[in-house]
C-alpha cells in the first residue's frame, strides 16, 4: 500500500478530530467566559466588561455575587505578620549584635546561657524556637501580651533587634530538640499529650507541640520550659490573662483542663529534657 | 525463568508487595477513625500511616505494576523481544532506591504530608527525592515503550499496532505529559523548601501544578484495567472484541481528555477564576466519552461471546458467560462498581455539587471505589492472567482467585457505601480521630464499623491474592497454552495513520492545555503572588 492511500484515508480522522477539539474548547470558552458571566452579571447587577474580566481572572472577584464590603472593625490578637524578610532575618541573623543585646539586656533575668536563675520568675530561653521568641517579643512591644517587667523591656528594639536576639537564645542548645521522650506519671496525662481527648474536645499536645507536628509556626518548645512558668502561662491562657494566641488555640484548650492537669503537664514537659 | 519473566516479576511482585502492606495500614487506619480502641493510635502515627499508605497505592503499586505490565505487552503482543532490557533493569533500581528513600523518612514521621504535594506543608527531602527517583524510572520505561513501538513499525510498515501496545504506549504518552506538572513542582518548589533553600512558597502555583498531574494519574493508573478490558476479557469470555477502532478511540480520547481538567480538582481554591474552572469542567464531561464508550464495545463483546456460547434472549447470554473464569468475574464486578464509582465521579466534577463533597469522606470513598475497586480488581485479574506465563506453571486453584475476585468486590462495597454516606453527612477526610462523645458524630459510629468491615474483607482479600500468586511458583502442572491478547471480529487490515501514531494528539493536546493552564500558569508570574511561609515536619528545623 502506497504513503498516499495512508495520507487519504487520514485526512478526514485529522480534520475532524482537530476540529471537534476546537469546537469543544471554543464552546467551553464561550460558555465559561461570556455567557455565564453575563448573566450571572446582569442578576447580581455586574455590567458584562466587568462580569467577563472576573471569569477570566484578569479582575479580582466573582462574576456572579457583588463584592461584600464589610465594615467590621479588624481586632487581631497580635500583630506579628510572618513575611519572607522577618524569616530571612530570623534565619539569617545579625548574632554579634543578638549577643550583645542578650548579654546587656536579658541576662540579668534569663541567664547568660539562656536558662533562668530564678524558675519560679523567669522563663528559660535556651533551646526556645526563634519564631516562638520573636512573636512573644513582638506581642509584648504591641501590648498583645501585657506584661510589667517585659514590657518596658523590649520597648526599644526594633523588629531587627528582636530578631537577632530570638535567633541567639535558639541556637543555644539546639539539642534539646531531640526530646527522650520519658513517660508520664499518670496514663491520662500521657493520653492528653499523645492521642488527646477527644470527648472533651482536647487535641493532643504533640499534635503542635512537637517539631514534627503541624502545629503553627509561633508554637513554642515546651521541653525547655521550667515547670513553673509552664503552669503559670496555662492558667494565663485559663483566666483569659493572656490572650495572645491566635485564633485562641491554646485558650480554648486550656480552660478544658483541671488545674490537677495542668500540673501535672507542667510537671510531664519539664522532665522531658 | 527467561529475561523478560525475570524483569516482569521484579516489577509486579514490588507493586504487590507495597499493596499488600499498604491494606495492612488501611485497616489499621480505619479502625483508628472508629469508635472502636485502636492499638498504637496517635494522631501522629494515624498521619504517618495514611502517608505510607496512600504513596504506596498511588505510586509504587501503580507505577511498579503498569511498567512490569508495559514490559510484558511489548513482547508479547509485538513478538520480538523487548529493546532495552538492561536499561530497564537499571531504572527498575533506581525506582527501587526511590521507593527506599521515600519510606524510611516515612515511617520515622519525618514526612507525614500524605501523598498530595500541597506546601506550605514539607516534609523530609527524602521523600520527595525519592519519588521523583521512581518517575525518573518511569520515563525510562516511556522510552522504552516508544521506542519498541517504532521498532515494530519499521519492520512492519503499514500495518496497525497490536492494540494493547498501541494503548501501552498512550499510556507512556499519557505519563510523560502527566509527570510534567508535578516534576516541576517538585523541583522548583517542593524540593528547595524541604532544603530549606527557599522559606517561602507560592501555594497557587504548587497547588496548580499538582492539579496538571492529578486527573491524569489517575488514567494512567486506569490504563492496565482499560486494556484488560479491551484485549483480555473478550478473548477469557470465549468471544472476540466487538471493535478495534473503538479501543483505539477510547485510547486516544483518554490522552486528550485527561490532561487540560485537573482543575476539576480546585474548584473550592481562590486562585483560580470561574471562567477556566468551567472551561475544564466542559473538557472533564468528555471524560465520560471513553468510558462510554468502552461500557458499549466491551458489553458487545460480551454478549458476542455468550451468544456463541448459547446464550439465547435479552439478556440470556448474560448467564452463558464463563463466570468461572477470573478474567470474566473481575471484568463483571468492575463494571458494576464502575456505575457507582463512575456517577459519584459525576456528582465531584460538577462545579457547583463539587461543594457538598469537597474534603468530606466522600472524596475518599468515591476513589477507594473506583480506584481500589475497579482499577485494582483489574490488576488482580491480569496478574492471575499473565502469571501462568511468567512463572510456566498453571493456577493450582481458579477457586481461590474467584473467592478473592469476590471477597475484593464485595468488601469494597460495604467499606465504601457507608463511607460515601458519612461524606455527606459531612464527615472530614483526613482526620484522625472523631469526637464520638458529640451526638452527631456519635450517629456516623455504627456506619463507621461497618466500613471497618468492610476493610476487614479487603485485608483478607488482599493476602489470599498474594497466597494465590505465591501458588503459582510453587505449582506443578505446566502451563498449557502460551499467553496471547485477543483479537477483534474483524481485525483492522490497516488503520488510518491517526489511530496508528501519536503525532496529531500529541498536538491537540498541547492546544488544550494551553488554552486550559496557559493563564491560570501565567497569572501567578503576571501579577504580584502572596507567599505563604514554609512548614517543615521533619524536625530538622523548629
Ligand atoms: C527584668 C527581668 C527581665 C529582663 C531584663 C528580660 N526579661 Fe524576658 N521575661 C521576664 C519575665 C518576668 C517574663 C514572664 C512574663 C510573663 O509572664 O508574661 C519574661 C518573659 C519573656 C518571654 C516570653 C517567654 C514565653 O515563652 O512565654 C520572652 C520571649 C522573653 N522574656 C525574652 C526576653 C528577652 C529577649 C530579653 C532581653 C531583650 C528579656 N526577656 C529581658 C523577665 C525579664
Ligand atoms: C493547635 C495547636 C496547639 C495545641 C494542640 C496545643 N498548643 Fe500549646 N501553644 C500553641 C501555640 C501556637 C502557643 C503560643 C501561643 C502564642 O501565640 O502566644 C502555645 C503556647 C503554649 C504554652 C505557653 C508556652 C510559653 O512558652 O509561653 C503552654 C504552656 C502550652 N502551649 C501548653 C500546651 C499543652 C499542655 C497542650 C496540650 C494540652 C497544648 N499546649 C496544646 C499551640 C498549641
Ligand atoms: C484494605 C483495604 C483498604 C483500606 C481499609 C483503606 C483505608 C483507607 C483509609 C481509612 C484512608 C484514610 C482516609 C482519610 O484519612 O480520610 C485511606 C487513604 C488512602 N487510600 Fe486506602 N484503603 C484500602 C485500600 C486502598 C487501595 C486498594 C488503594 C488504591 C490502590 C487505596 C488508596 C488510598 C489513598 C491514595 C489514600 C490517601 C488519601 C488521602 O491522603 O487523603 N487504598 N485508605
Ligand atoms: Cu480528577
Amino acid at each position: 500500500m502506497s504513503e498516499d492511500v495512508f495520507r487519504e484515508i487520514d485526512r478526514p480522522w485529522r480534520l475532524w478530530a482537530s476540529a471537534i477539539v476546537v469546537g469543544v474548547l471554543a464552546f467551553g470558552c464561550l460558555s465559561g467566559f461570556v455567557i455565564l458571566p453575563v448573566i450571572q452579571g446582569y442578576q447580581a447587577g455586574i455590567d458584562p466588561y466587568t462580569a467577563i474580566c472576573r471569569s477570566l481572572g484578569i479582575l479580582p472577584g466573582s462574576p456572579a455575587a457583588r463584592q461584600p464590603v464589610s465594615t467590621a472593625p479588624a481586632a487581631p490578637v497580635s500583630q506579628v505578620s510572618w513575611g519572607p524578610s522577618l524569616i530571612a532575618r530570623l534565619n539569617k541573623p545579625d548574632a554579634a549584635r543578638g549577643q550583645e543585646i542578650a548579654a546587656s539586656v536579658c541576662a540579668a533575668c534569663h541567664g547568660e546561657k539562656g536558662l533562668t536563675a530564678d524558675p519560679a520568675q523567669f522563663p528559660n530561653m535556651a533551646g526556645q524556637s526563634a519564631f516562638a521568641i520573636y512573636k512573644q517579643l513582638h506581642d509584648y512591644k504591641s501590648g498583645a501580651r501585657a506584661n510589667e517587667i517585659m514590657q518596658p523591656v523590649v520597648a526599644d528594639l526594633t523588629d531587627e533587634q528582636m530578631a537577632d536576639v530570638a535567633a541567639h537564645f535558639a541556637a543555644l542548645q539546639q539539642a534539646r530538640w531531640e526530646q527522650t521522650w520519658v513517660r508520664a506519671a499518670s496514663p491520662q496525662v500521657e493520653t492528653i499529650v499523645r492521642t488527646g481527648d477527644s470527648a472533651r474536645g482536647l487535641p493532643a499536645c504533640e499534635s503542635c507541640h512537637n517539631p514534627r507536628s503541624g502545629g503553627p509556626i509561633e508554637t513554642p518548645v515546651l521541653f525547655a520550659q521550667t515547670k513553673e512558668y509552664l503552669a503559670l502561662q496555662m492558667q494565663a491562657f485559663k483566666s483569659g490573662s493572656r490572650k495572645n494566641d491566635l485564633y485562641r488555640r491554646m485558650r480554648s484548650i486550656s480552660e478544658k483542663l483541671t488545674d490537677s492537669e495542668i500540673d501535672q503537664l507542667a510537671q510531664y514537659y519539664f522532665e522531658q529534657r | 525463568m527467561k529475561s523478560l519473566e525475570r524483569l516482569t516479576l521484579a516489577h509486579l511482585w514490588t507493586a504487590f508487595i507495597a499493596f499488600a502492606v499498604a491494606c495492612v495500614f488501611g485497616l489499621w487506619q480505619m479502625l483508628a477513625r472508629s469508635p472502636i480502641p485502636t492499638p498504637g493510635f496517635t494522631p501522629s502515627n494515624y498521619f504517618i500511616s495514611v502517608t505510607a499508605h496512600g504513596a504506596a497505592m498511588a505510586y509504587v503499586l501503580t507505577t511498579f505494576f503498569i511498567m512490569g505490565f508495559g514490559y510484558f505487552t511489548a513482547e508479547t503482543a509485538l513478538q520480538r523481544p523487548l529493546p532495552g532490557k538492561r536499561i530497564a533493569w537499571a531504572a527498575f533500581g533506581v525506582g527501587l532506591l526511590g521507593v527506599v528513600m521515600a519510606v524510611v523518612p516515612v515511617l520515622l514521621g519525618r514526612a507525614s504530608v500524605l501523598y498530595t504535594f500541597y506546601p506550605p506543608l514539607t516534609g523530609s527531602a527524602w521523600f520527595y527525592i525519592g519519588l521523583v527517583l521512581v518517575v525518573a524510572s518511569s520515563w525510562v520505561w516511556c522510552a522504552i515503550m516508544i521506542v519498541a513501538m517504532r521498532q515494530w513499525k519499521r519492520a512492519n510498515p503499514g500495518r496497525p499496532v497490536p492494540l494493547a501496545m498501541y494503548a501501552t504506549v498512550a499510556n507512556a504518552i499519557l505519563w510523560l505529559w502527566t509527570t510534567v506538572g508535578v516534576t516541576v513542582e517538585l523541583v522548583f518548589q517542593v524540593i528547595p523548601a524541604a532544603l530549606g533553600l527557599v522559606d517561602t512558597v507560592d501555594v497557587g502555583l504548587s497547588r496548580t501544578l499538582f492539579s496538571w498531574t492529578l486527573h491524569a494519574i489517575v488514567y494512567f493508573w486506569l490504563f492496565p484495567a482499560y486494556i484488560a478490558f479491551y484485549t483480555m476479557a473478550p478473548e477469557a469470555a470465549g468471544g472476540r472484541l466487538y471493535s478495534d477502532t473503538m479501543g483505539r478511540l477510547s485510547f486516544i480520547l483518554f490522552v486528550l481528555y485527561s490532561l487540560p481538567v485537573g482543575m476539576h480538582h480546585l474548584f473550592m481554591d481562590p486562585e483560580h477564576s470561574t471562567g477556566f474552572k468551567f472551561v475544564q469542567m466542559t473538557l472533564t464531561v468528555l471524560v465520560t466519552v471513553p468510558t462510554l464508550l468502552t461500557i458499549f464495545t466491551i458489553s458487545a463483546s460480551m454478549e458476542f461471546a455468550g451468544r456463541l456460547r448459547g446464550g439465547k434472549g435479552l439478556f440470556g447470554w448474560i448467564g452463558a458467560l464463563p463466570w468461572e473464569r477470573p478474567m470474566v468475574l473481575a471484568t463483571g464486578l468492575a463494571f458494576f462498581m464502575l456505575w457507582f464509582g463512575g456517577g459519584g465521579g459525576l456528582i465531584n466534577m460538577s462545579y457547583g455539587m463539587n461543594a457538598m463533597v469537597h474534603n468530606t469522606s466522600w472524596v475518599t470513598a468515591h476513589f477507594h471505589l473506583i480506584f481500589g475497586g475497579t482499577v485494582v480488581i483489574m490488576y488482580f485479574a491480569i496478574a492471575y492472567a499473565i502469571w501462568p506465563q511468567l512463572t510456566g506453571r498453571e493456577a493450582p486453584s481458579l477457586r481461590a482467585q474467584r473467592i478473592q475476585l469476590w471477597l475484593w468486590a464485595i468488601g469494597m462495597m460495604v467499606m465504601t457505601l457507608p463511607w460515601h454516606y458519612l461524606g455527606l453527612q459531612g464527615q472530614w477526610r483526613r482526620v484522625a480521630q472523631f469526637d464520638y462523645a458529640n451526638p452527631i458524630i456519635a450517629a456516623w459510629g455504627s456506619w463507621v464499623v461497618v466500613s471497618v468491615a468492610g476493610g476487614a474483607m479487603l485485608l483478607a482479600s488482599a493476602l489470599l491474592f498474594i497466597w494465590n500468586l505465591a501458588a503459582f511458583h510453587r505449582a506443578r502442572t505446566p502451563v498449557q497454552a502460551p499467553f496471547r491478547f485477543a483479537l477483534a471480529i474483524h481485525p483492522p487490515e490497516r488503520v488510518p495513520a491517526s489511530l496508528n501514531g501519536f503525532g496529531l494528539w500529541n498536538a491537540l493536546v498541547a492546544v488544550l492545555m494551553l488554552v486550559a493552564y496557559g493563564y491560570p500558569i501565567a497569572q501567578f508570574f503576571i501579577h504580584d503572588r502572596p507567599v505563604a511561609v514554609v512548614h517543615r515536619v521533619d524536625g530538622a528545623q523548629p
